[in-house]
C-alpha cells in the first residue's frame, strides 16, 4: 500500500513509529525509511504546530530516489509522538527539527531603552544573549493567548515568550513598559 | 560594503592557506548548534572557508571550489542556511537568522559567480544599522531615533513656515506683547490694595486702576484671540503643505516599497504623523514660547519688586517640575496602554462587524460574543485604571502646585509684618507666582511632547526623502512608439534577496504575437510580467523592449505603451465612463463607447438605467465580475497599448460571460504584442509560443502543439485540466 508512494489521497497518513527508521547513509546524506518499503533520501521533518505543539504531528516529507532527482518532497505522513523513534533516528530528528527551527526562546529581558517610540533591549534567549532593536513593537506583538507572546524586532527575527508569568519581575516590568 | 575581518580570522586563513586572496567576506550570526554567535564564511583564493570566531577561530568547513557546483540558501524557520552542492549532494555552510538574510541573498550570487569562474561582483549591503551608534533602522529608513538631530527637524519643519513668515513675525510679536500685558494687573493689584483699599480712600485712583484692569484684560484676550486664530491658520496651512508633498511622493513609490509597508502604516504617516505635526505647529511650539516669555517676565518683576521673597518664592520650582513630570510620566503609561487595548478592541470589532456573515453561518456568535466579552474586560480593566490614576493625579498635582503660594503666604507675611514690604505686594506675588504655575507644568511634559511630534515629523520627512520611481525617470530614452518586440536576457529576480523567484529566465516575443506563461501557482508567471512592466527591476540580466533595455526607458513613457487586465479587475468608486477612461482621461465619449463597444461592454452598460454614468460601487461591487472584467478590458482598448498583458482574465466567470470576454480578448490583442497568463490552457491555444515556467525556471517552450507532443511538463498539465473541466461538466449536468 505504501510502495506506490504519495498519490492525492484525501485521508492523513499517520506513521507508526517503530516503522520509521532515519539512518545516515554512506554517503553522508539523512535517508528515512518507512517500513522498509519506501526510503527518502534527505527527507524534510516539519512540524505541523510548531507553535502550539511543535512535539507531534512531524510531517516527514521527502522524495523517492529516483535517477538523479532530487527534487521537493511530498508529505509521506506524519508522526504523532517522534519521540518514541528509536534512539539513532531520534537523534537525527531532533538534529534535523534543530536546524530547520531557529526561533529563540526568550527567557529574560536584561536592559531596556527606550529612544522616541524604539526600544533597545537586551534578550537573554535559550540561544544566547542579543541586543534587539523594536520598532512598532505593539504592531509586531501576537498573542497566542493570555499567556503566551511572539515579539518580532526589527529585523524580522521572532523571539517566542512561551509563558509569561515565568518571567521574572524585572523582565515583566520591561514588558509592560513597551506591549 | 562588508564588515570588516577579524585580525583572528585573517591570520588563521593566511596560516591555512598561505597568500591567498579573500575574495568574498561575510559574518553569520549564529554558531554551531544555532546560538547565537559570530561565524565567518571567506573565500580564500579558490577555496570556500566558514570559521566560526572565538577566543581560538576554529576552521568548521574548507572546501576547494571546485567541487562545489552552485550555492543554494535553504530558508528555514526564523533564519536560513547557505548550502553547497557538491558532487548533488548539499553541504551546510553556515546558518544566520532573518536579520542577515538580504546579506547571504547576495553573496550566494558572488559564490555563484566564483563557482561559475565569472568575475565577482560587489557586494552592496542594504544598510540597516546607523553609521553612528549601531542601532537597527527601520526597513527603508535611515533616521536613528537615538541620533536624531531634532533641532535639525525642528529647523526642516520651520522652513516650511518660510512663505508665511509676515504671520509668524506677527504670531511673536502678540506672543511677546500678549505676555508683557498680562503681566500688568498684579502691579494694579498692588496699587488697589496699598492705595485704595489699605487707606480707605482715593476713589477716583479705584476707578483708574480698575478701567487699567479691564483694559488690559480685554487687550491681552484680543491679542491672545487674535494670535490663536493666527496660529491655527499656520499650523493648519503648513500641515497641509507637508500631507500634499506626501501624498504626492507615495504616489510615486516604487511597488518595492509598497511591499514593505503595509499600507495601514502609510496611512498613519498621512493622516496621524502629519496631525502630530500640526498640533506641534499649531500649538506646541507657540505654548512653548509663550510660557518661556511668561516665566522669564515674571522673574524679572518679582525681583524687581523684592529680590529676597523673589527667591523664596521660586526656590520650589524645580521641585514642583521634577514631580509634576513624573507625575505625568505615571499618568501616560496608563493612558498608553488604555489607548492599546482601544486600537486592539476596534480591530476585534472591525474584524468581527466584516465577518458576519460567516459567523451566522457556521453558528459561532456565542464564541464571537465571549471573544468580545474578553476584550471588552481587558479594555474596561485598563480604562478604570487610566481614568482612576488620573482622578487621583489631577487633584493631587494641584494640591503639589499650591503649595508653593503657602510658601508665599509665610514668608510675605512675616516681611509684611516686618513692614518690609506691603500687603500689595504680598497679594501681587501671589498672583505672580499662580502665573507661572501653568507654564511650568506645561514645560515639564513638552520635552516629551516634542520629541514625539518631531519623531512624527521625520517619518513624514522620511518618505519625502525616499527615492521614487519619478526620479529614476530623468535622463532616459523616451519612446514615441513602440513595436512591442520584447526580450528577456537570462533574467534572474526575486522580491527578497534570498529567495529567487526566477533563475536564468530568457525568450524573446515578436512584435504583436502572443506569449502564453504556463505553470502553477508560484512558478514566476506574474514576476514575468512585473518585469516587464518594470514594477520592479531584475537582479541580473535584462529585460528588452524593441532592443532597448527597459531600464533605460522614460518609464512613464514606456507605462504608456502597456495596457494591463489583471484577474482582479479593479474599478474604483466612481462611474462606468470614468472607469474605463481611467488610462486616457481626455477622451470622449465617443471614444469611451468605441472602446466598450469593442469589449462586449457596451451593450450591457446602455442597459443600465444610469448608462455610462451608472455609479460601480466601491471597487466596482456593484457590478458582477464579468462585467467588471469587460470594463477593463474596455480600460485597455482605450489605452490602445503596443504591449498587453491579461492575467487569468477569464476566471470566475460563467460559460456565456466567458465567451463574451474571449471575444473582446481576441479583439483586443490584435495586431499587439500580449503576455497572456491562464490556468485555463485552452485560453492559450492561440499563442504564437508558450513557455511553461516550473520553480522560476523556463522547462518548456514552444507552440501548443509543439509542446504537447512533447509529452512533458504542458501535456501533464493539459491532461489534468481536460479532467478537471470533464468533472466541471459533469457537475454543470
Amino acid at each position: 500500500m505504501l510502495t506506490r508512494g504519495p498519490v492525492a489521497s484525501l485521508e492523513l497518513r499517520y506513521l507508526d513509529p517503530e516503522d520509521v527508521r532515519v539512518f545516515r547513509g554512506e554517503d553522508g546524506r539523512v535517508y528515512a525509511s518507512i517500513k522498509d518499503e519506501v526510503t527518502l533520501i534527505s527527507p524534510a521533518f516539519v512540524r505541523s504546530h510548531p507553535l502550539t505543539d511543535p512535539d507531534r504531528y512531524i510531517a516527514i516529507k521527502g522524495t523517492i530516489p529516483k535517477e538523479g532527482m532530487e527534487a521537493r518532497g511530498d508529505e509521506f505522513g506524519l508522526l504523532r509522538h517522534w519521540r518514541r523513534l528509536e534512539p539513532e533516528s531520534r537523534r537525527l530528528v531532533e538534529g534535523q527539527l534543530a536546524r530547520r527551527y531557529l526561533h529563540p526562546r526568550l527567557t529574560r529581558i536584561v536592559s531596556l531603552r527606550e529612544y522616541s517610540g524604539v526600544q533597545v533591549a537586551v534578550f537573554e534567549t535559550d540561544r544566547g544573549v542579543r541586543e534587539v532593536t523594536l520598532r512598532d513593537v505593539r504592531d509586531n506583538v501576537i498573542y497566542l493567548d493570555s499567556n503566551r507572546v511572539l515579539i518580532t524586532d526589527a529585523e524580522n527575527n521572532r523571539y517566542d515568550i512561551p509563558d509569561l508569568s515565568a518571567l521574572d519581575r524585572q523582565s515583566r516590568v520591561y514588558l509592560a513598559r513597551i506591549i | 560594503m562588508p564588515e570588516q575581518i577579524p585580525e583572528s580570522i585573517k591570520a588563521i586563513m593566511e596560516q591555512r592557506h598561505p597568500g591567498a586572496d579573500l575574495r568574498v567576506s561575510a559574518r553569520a550570526d549564529l554558531g554551531d548548534g544555532g546560538i547565537f554567535g559570530d561565524k565567518w564564511l571567506l573565500l580564500a583564493g579558490d577555496h570556500v572557508v566558514v570559521c566560526q570566531d572565538g577566543e581560538v577561530p576554529q576552521v568548521a568547513t574548507d572546501l576547494p571550489l571546485s567541487d562545489i557546483s552552485s550555492f543554494e540558501i535553504d530558508t528555514l524557520v526564523g533564519g536560513a542556511a547557505l548550502r553547497a552542492v557538491v558532487n548533488g549532494k548539499r553541504i551546510d555552510l553556515i546558518s544566520f537568522t532573518n536579520a542577515l538574510a538580504d546579506r547571504f541573498g547576495r553573496v550566494r550570487e558572488q559564490l555563484d559567480a566564483a563557482v561559475k569562474g565569472k568575475p565577482i561582483p560587489e557586494r552592496e549591503e542594504r544598510i540597516n544599522r546607523c553609521p553612528t551608534c549601531g542601532m537597527v533602522l527601520g526597513e527603508y529608513t535611515r533616521v536613528c531615533p537615538r541620533c536624531l538631530r531634532r533641532g535639525a527637524v525642528l529647523r526642516r519643519l520651520l522652513a516650511y513656515a518660510r512663505p508665511y513668515r509676515g504671520r509668524v513675525i506677527l504670531i511673536m510679536v502678540l506672543l511677546v506683547c500678549g505676555t508683557a500685558v498680562g503681566l500688568a494687573p498684579p502691579l494694579l493689584t498692588k496699587y488697589l490694595v496699598d492705595d485704595v483699599l489699605i487707606p480707605r480712600r482715593n476713589i477716583q485712583l479705584l476707578f483708574i486702576l480698575v478701567a487699567g484692569l479691564a483694559g488690559t484684560s480685554i487687550l491681552s484676550t484680543g491679542m491672545e484671540i487674535w494670535r490663536g486664530r493666527l496660529a491655527a491658520w499656520l499650523g493648519g496651512r503648513i500641515s497641509f503643505d507637508l500631507r500634499a508633498e506626501l501624498y504626492e511622493r507615495l504616489q510615486w513609490l516604487s511597488l518595492r516599497y509598497y511591499d514593505k509597508h503595509p499600507t495601514g502604516a502609510l496611512i498613519s504617516r498621512l493622516t496621524q504623523d502629519s496631525g502630530g505635526v500640526q498640533d506641534l505647529l499649531a500649538f506646541a511650539l507657540p505654548m512653548v514660547v509663550s510660557s518661556v516669555i511668561q516665566i522669564i517676565g515674571v522673574a524679572i518683576v518679582l525681583f524687581a519688586m523684592n529680590w529676597k521673597l523673589a527667591i523664596l518664592a521660586l526656590i520650589p520650582v524645580p521641585f514642583l517640575f521634577l514631580l509634576t513630570h513624573s507625575l505625568w510620566l505615571k499618568l501616560r503609561k496608563a493612558w498608553h496602554a488604555y489607548w492599546y487595548r482601544w486600537g486592539r478592541f476596534h480591530t476585534l470589532v472591525n474584524d468581527a462587524l466584516n465577518r458576519v456573515k460567516v459567523t451566522k453561518a457556521f453558528s459561532q456568535q456565542p464564541s464571537e460574543i465571549g471573544r468580545y466579552a474578553i476584550r471588552n474586560d481587558d479594555l474596561r480593566f485598563a480604562g478604570v485604571r487610566a481614568e482612576q490614576t488620573s482622578a487621583t493625579m489631577f487633584p493631587f498635582m494641584w494640591l503639589v502646585v499650591g503649595s508653593g503660594s503657602l510658601l508665599v503666604w509665610l514668608f510675605g507675611g512675616v516681611l509684611a509684618i516686618r513692614a518690609q514690604i506691603t500687603a500689595g505686594d504680598v497679594v501681587a506675588f501671589l498672583a505672580y507666582v499662580g502665573m507661572i504655575q501653568f507654564p511650568l507644568h506645561f514645560l515639564s511634559q513638552v520635552a516629551q511632547w516634542l520629541s514625539r511630534a518631531l519623531t512624527a515629523a521625520e517619518r513624514v520627512f522620511e518618505v519625502l526623502d525616499t527615492e521614487s520611481d519619478s526620479e529614476k525617470i530623468k535622463g532616459s530614452i523616451s519612446t514615441e512608439r513602440l513595436r512591442g518586440e520584447v526580450e528577456f536576457q537570462h533574467v534572474n529576480f526575486g522580491y527578497e534577496r534570498h529567495q529567487q523567484v526566477l533563475k536564468d529566465v530568457s525568450f524573446r516575443v515578436e512584435p504583436g504575437h502572443m506569449l502564453g506563461l504556463v505553470g502553477k501557482s508560484g512558478a514566476g508567471k506574474t514576476t514575468v510580467i512585473n518585469l516587464l512592466g518594470r514594477f520592479y527591476d531584475t537582479d541580473e540580466g535584462d529585460v528588452l523592449v524593441d532592443g532597448v533595455n527597459v531600464k533605460d526607458l522614460a518609464l512613464w513613457d514606456y507605462r504608456k505603451h502597456l495596457g494591463v487586465v489583471l484577474q482582479e479587475p479593479f474599478l474604483f468608486g466612481g462611474t462606468i465612463a470614468e472607469n474605463i477612461a481611467y488610462g486616457k482621461p481626455d477622451a470622449t465619449p465617443e471614444e469611451i463607447m468605441a472602446a466598450a463597444k469593442v469589449a462586449n461592454a457596451h451593450d450591457f452598460v446602455v442597459n443600465k438605467p444610469d448608462g455610462y454614468d451608472e455609479q460601480v460601487g466601491e471597487r466596482g461591487g456593484r457590478l458582477s465580475a464579468g462585467e467588471r472584467q469587460r470594463i477593463c478590458i474596455a480600460r485597455a482598448i482605450l489605452r490602445n497599448p503596443a504591449i498587453l498583458v491579461l492575467d487569468e482574465a477569464t476566471a470566475s466567470v460563467d460559460l456565456e460571460t466567458e465567451q463574451q470576454i474571449q471575444e473582446a480578448i481576441a479583439r483586443l490583442i490584435e495586431g499587439r504584442t500580449t503576455f497572456a497568463i491562464a490556468h485555463r490552457l485552452s485560453t492559450l491555444r492561440n499563442a504564437h509560443q508558450l513557455v511553461v515556467l516550473e520553480d522560476g525556471k523556463i522547462v518548456e517552450s514552444g507552440t501548443h502543439e509543439e509542446l504537447e507532443a512533447q509529452k512533458g511538463v504542458y501535456a501533464g498539465l493539459l491532461e489534468m485540466h481536460q479532467k478537471t473541466s470533464m468533472v466541471g461538466a459533469l457537475h454543470a449536468d
